[in-house]
C-alpha cells in the first residue's frame, strides 16, 4: 500500500491562519523545504520500519477540517495529575498551547523562561517532521538554566483528542548555561477517543562543564500515535545521563541525536520500551563523535507482548578527528509472543584510528532455567514470569537519574508490565 | 517412614536415554550420598525429582509421602517441602534476595494454610542464619547472586535451604568450587537441618564433603543406575579405587 502524501495546499492555508506572532518567516522557511522534500517513505534508509501513513492519514483528516482545536478547557485533572505527583518547576503545553498558568515557573531564580514569540528569530530544522512542527507550531518555550535551580525542570506535553482527529505541535530549547548541574524531565501524556497526532522536537544544549540528567517519559494513549526529535549538543568536559521510557502510543517514533564536538564530553543513555498489542515503538538514536577524547554508552531495553512491533536502530558515527572515542551500544528484548517483532539494528561508522566501540543485542524469551530455578523454590509459572519480567525492566528503573521521578516512573513501568503478563495468560487460557 | 520411593526410573532428555531404570528408597531421617562419575545421571536425578520440564519421564514411578511425585509442577513439589540446592545457581540482576527468600517462604506457607511472614521477624531471621553461613548481610539487598563467587553461592542455596526447612533436601554438588572454610559452613548449615524428619541427598563427584556430613548410605551410580549400595566406607573405597572399578563390577 503506497504510503498517502501530506495535503500541502490544506497544509498552507492552516499555516496561514495561525497566530501572527512573529513566527512566519520561519513557518514558511518549513513549508518551502517540506513541500521540496516531503515526509520521508519506507524507501528511507532511517524509515524503512515505521510507516508513516497513520500520522498522514490524522494529519490531513485534521487539515481537511481547518485544523479544528480541541476544546479550549485547559483545565484537565489528567494534567493536574501529573504535575501534582511529581515535585517539578512545570511548564505544559496542551493541545500545542502553551498553557499560562505555568509559566510562573520563572520563579525558580535559576530558571529563565521565555516564548519563542517574545523575541522571534527565524530558524531552519531541514528535517521533514522536525520542518512540519515548525511550519504549524503556535509557539515555542525558551528555557535557560543559569544558576542553581532547586526542582527538577519539568516539561509536560499533554493532548487531549475528543473533538476530531487532532493534531498538535510542541518545541522547547533549554540551554544548560556553562558550569551548571539541572535535571530535565520530559514528560508525554495523552487522552481521548478519537485520533491524535502529536510531534514534538525538543533541543537540549548543554553548556561547558555542565551536568545534566535528563528522563523522558512517554505514556501516551494507546490510540495515539506521536513523533519527536530530541537534538541535545554537548559542550566541553559536559556531562549528560538520560533515561526514556516508552509505554504507551499506537505509533511512536523518537530520534535522539546527540552531538559531541568538544572533548571530554560523557554521556550515557538508556532506554526501556514496553509494547503490547497494536503498538508500533520506534527509537532511532544517533551520536555524533566529532573530536576525541569523549565517551557515549547507551543500553535500550525492551519487553514486547501480543502483536506488535519495535525497532531500536542505535548510530554512532566516529569522525575523522575523533581518535581517543569510547561509545558503547547494547540493546537488549524479551519477546513474550510470538507476533512481537522487533527490528534491532546497531550501527557503528568509524573514520578515526584510536577509539573503542563495542555493541551488543540480544533478542529472546525468559530464560528457562531462571524460570525453573523461581520455580523450583514454589514460585508459580505466572509469579516466576513476573519477577522475572520485572526484574529486566527493573534494572533500567532504577537507573533514572532523576530522582523525583523514580517513584512515579516506577509506578507506570509495573502497571503496564501487569496488563502485559496479564494478557500473556489471558493468552495462555485460550489457545 | 517411606518419604522417597523411586522405581525403575527412565528418563531422557531429547533423544538421549540417562537414568535407565533407577530405583532408590529414601526414609525420614536418612542421609544419603549419591557418587559416581560425571555423565552418570546423578544431576538428571536431581532435576527429575525437583521437576524440570526438559527430562522426560518415560518409565517407572516417583512417589513422596505416598503421593505420585511425577503429577506435580515444580512449585508444588517445593511447597510440599522438596528442596533443591541447585549445582549452578542462577544469576537474576534485578531481583533481590530478600524478596525471592520472602516470596518462596510465604509460597510454601499459603500452601500450608498459613498467613504471610512477619517482614521484620523474617528478616532478623535471615540475617541470623547468614551469619552462621559466613554470609554477610548486605547480601539480602543484592540481586540474586547477582556477581557472587562460586563459594557465594553455594551458600546462599544454604540459606534459602535453611528457611524454607524442606523435608526433603537434594544437593546437587554443593560442595564443588568450595575452599575448605566454605565447605565447613555449607557441612554446618546441612547438619542443623538433620532432624528426624528429614531427608537428605547429596549428590556429589568426591567423598570429601562426607567427612563433614555423615551419610548413612552411599549409593554409585553408573550409566543411569545404581550400581551399588552400601555405607561410608564406600566412598572411602571409591576415592581410593576410582570409579572404574565399580563400572567394571556392573557389567561384569
Amino acid at each position: 500500500m503506497k504510503q498517502p502524501a501530506l495535503s500541502i495546499d490544506d497544509l498552507r492555508d492552516v499555516v496561514a491562519a495561525l497566530p501572527n506572532n512573529g513566527l512566519a518567516p520561519s513557518r514558511e522557511a518549513a513549508l518551502a523545504h517540506l513541500h521540496e522534500h516531503g515526509l520521508p517513505t519506507l524507501g528511507d534508509e532511517d524509515w524503512k520500519y515505521t510507516d508513516l501513513s497513520p500520522l498522514i492519514d490524522i494529519s490531513n483528516r485534521w487539515l481537511s477540517e481547518g485544523a479544528r482545536e480541541q476544546p479550549s478547557e485547559l483545565q484537565s485533572d489528567a494534567v493536574e495529575a501529573i504535575t501534582s505527583s511529581i515535585d517539578a518547576s512545570w511548564l505544559v503545553i496542551c493541545n500545542g498551547i502553551i498553557d499560562d498558568r505555568f509559566m510562573d515557573t520563572t520563579t525558580d531564580g535559576g530558571i529563565e523562561v521565555s516564548r519563542f514569540s517574545d523575541a522571534p528569530s527565524p530558524f531552519v530544522r531541514q528535517r521533514p517532521l522536525a520542518d512540519l512542527n515548525a511550519a504549524l507550531l503556535r509557539d515555542g518555550l525558551r528555557v535557560r538554566v543559569k544558576g542553581t535551580v532547586k526542582k527538577p525542570l519539568g516539561i509536560l506535553v499533554f493532548d487531549r483528542a475528543f473533538a476530531g482527529a487532532g493534531v498538535a505541535q510542541s518545541c522547547v530549547e533549554v540551554d544548560v548555561a556553562p558550569g551548571c548541574s539541572a535535571e530535565v524531565i520530559e514528560y508525554q501524556a495523552s487522552d481521548g477517543d478519537e485520533d491524535h497526532y502529536a510531534n514534538s522536537v525538543l533541543s537540549l544544549a548543554i553548556g561547558e562543564g555542565a551536568n545534566v540528567k535528563h528522563v523522558r517519559i512517554q505514556n501516551r494513549s494507546i490510540r495515539h500515535v506521536q513523533t519527536g526529535r530530541t537534538s541535545i549538543a554537548l559542550g566541553r568536559d559536559a556531562v549528560l545521563r538520560m533515561s526514556s521510557y516508552d509505554l504507551g502510543g499506537r505509533l511512536i517514533r523518537n530520534d535522539i541525536d546527540i552531538d559531541l564536538s568538544e572533548t571530554g564530553a560523557d554521556v550515557a543513555f538508556d532506554g526501556l520500551y514496553l509494547a503490547g498489542d497494536g503498538q508500533h515503538i520506534d527509537n532511532h538514536t544517533r551520536v555524533d563523535h566529532r573530536v576525541g577524547p569523549a565517551t557515549s554508552s547507551q543500553e535500550y531495553r525492551g519487553i514486547l507482548n501480543g502483536n506488535c512491533r519495535c525497532v531500536w536502530n542505535g548510530k554512532a558515527i566516529v569522525h575523522k578527528d575523533a581518535d581517543g572515542t569510547d561509545a558503547s551500544q547494547e540493546n537488549h528484548n524479551l519477546l513474550l509472543s510470538d507476533d512481537a517483532e522487533i527490528d534491532a539494528k546497531p550501527e557503528l561508522e568509524i573514520y578515526a584510528e584510536d577509539v573503542k566501540c563495542s555493541h551488543g543485542t540480544t533478542v529472546g524469551q525468559l530464560d528457562e532455567t531462571a524460570l525453573f530455578y523461581l520455580r523450583s523454590r514454589g514460585l508459580d509459572k505466572q509469579h516466576a514470569t513476573q519477577v522475572l519480567t520485572h526484574a529486566f525492566a527493573a534494572d533500567l528503573v532504577l537507573r533514572s537519574p532523576v530522582l523525583a521521578v523514580r517513584e512515579a516512573v516506577t509506578g507506570i513501568v509495573e502497571s503496564r508490565l501487569a496488563e502485559l503478563i496479564e494478557a500473556d495468560f489471558a493468552a495462555d487460557l485460550l489457545s | 517412614m517411606t518419604m522417597l520411593e523411586i522405581n525403575d526410573l527412565k528418563s531422557r532428555i531429547d533423544d538421549t536415554e540417562i537414568l535407565r531404570g533407577l530405583s532408590l528408597t529414601v526414609n525420614a531421617g536418612e542421609v544419603h550420598a549419591i557418587m559416581g562419575p560425571n555423565g552418570s545421571g546423578k544431576s538428571t536425578l536431581a532435576q527429575v525429582i525437583a521437576g524440570h520440564e526438559d527430562y522426560e519421564v518415560t518409565n517407572g514411578t516417583v512417589a513422596y509421602n505416598g503421593q505420585d511425585l511425577l503429577e506435580l509442577e515444580p512449585e508444588e513439589r517445593a511447597r510440599e517441602g522438596i528442596f533443591l540446592g541447585f549445582q549452578y545457581p542462577v544469576e537474576i540482576p534485578g531481583v533481590n534476595n530478600a524478596y525471592l527468600l520472602k516470596a518462596a517462604v510465604n509460597a510454601k506457607r499459603k500452601h500450608q494454610g498459613l498467613g504471610e511472614v512477619d517482614a521484620f521477624e523474617f528478616l532478623k531471621l535471615a540475617r541470623e542464619k547468614m551469619t552462621t553461613l559466613g554470609m554477610d548481610p548486605k547480601f539480602l539487598n543484592r540481586g540474586v547472586n547477582e556477581g557472587f563467587s562460586g563459594g557465594e553461592k553455594k551458600r546462599n542455596e544454604i540459606l534459602q535451604m535453611a528457611m524454607l526447612e524442606p523435608s526433603l533436601a537434594i544437593l546437587d554438588e554443593t560442595d564443588s568450587g568450595l575452599d575448605i572454610d566454605a565447605l565447613k559452613a555449607v557441612a554446618e548449615g546441612v547438619n542443623a537441618l538433620r532432624s528426624p524428619e528429614r531427608a537428605i541427598i547429596l549428590v556429589t563427584h568426591y567423598q570429601r564433603l562426607l567427612d563433614y556430613i555423615r551419610p548413612d548410605y552411599v549409593h554409585v551410580l553408573s550409566q543411569g543406575r545404581i550400581v551399588r549400595s552400601g555405607d561410608k566406607s564406600l566412598a572411602l573405597e571409591l576415592e581410593e579405587r576410582g570409579y572404574d572399578w565399580v563400572r567394571e563390577a556392573a557389567n561384569g
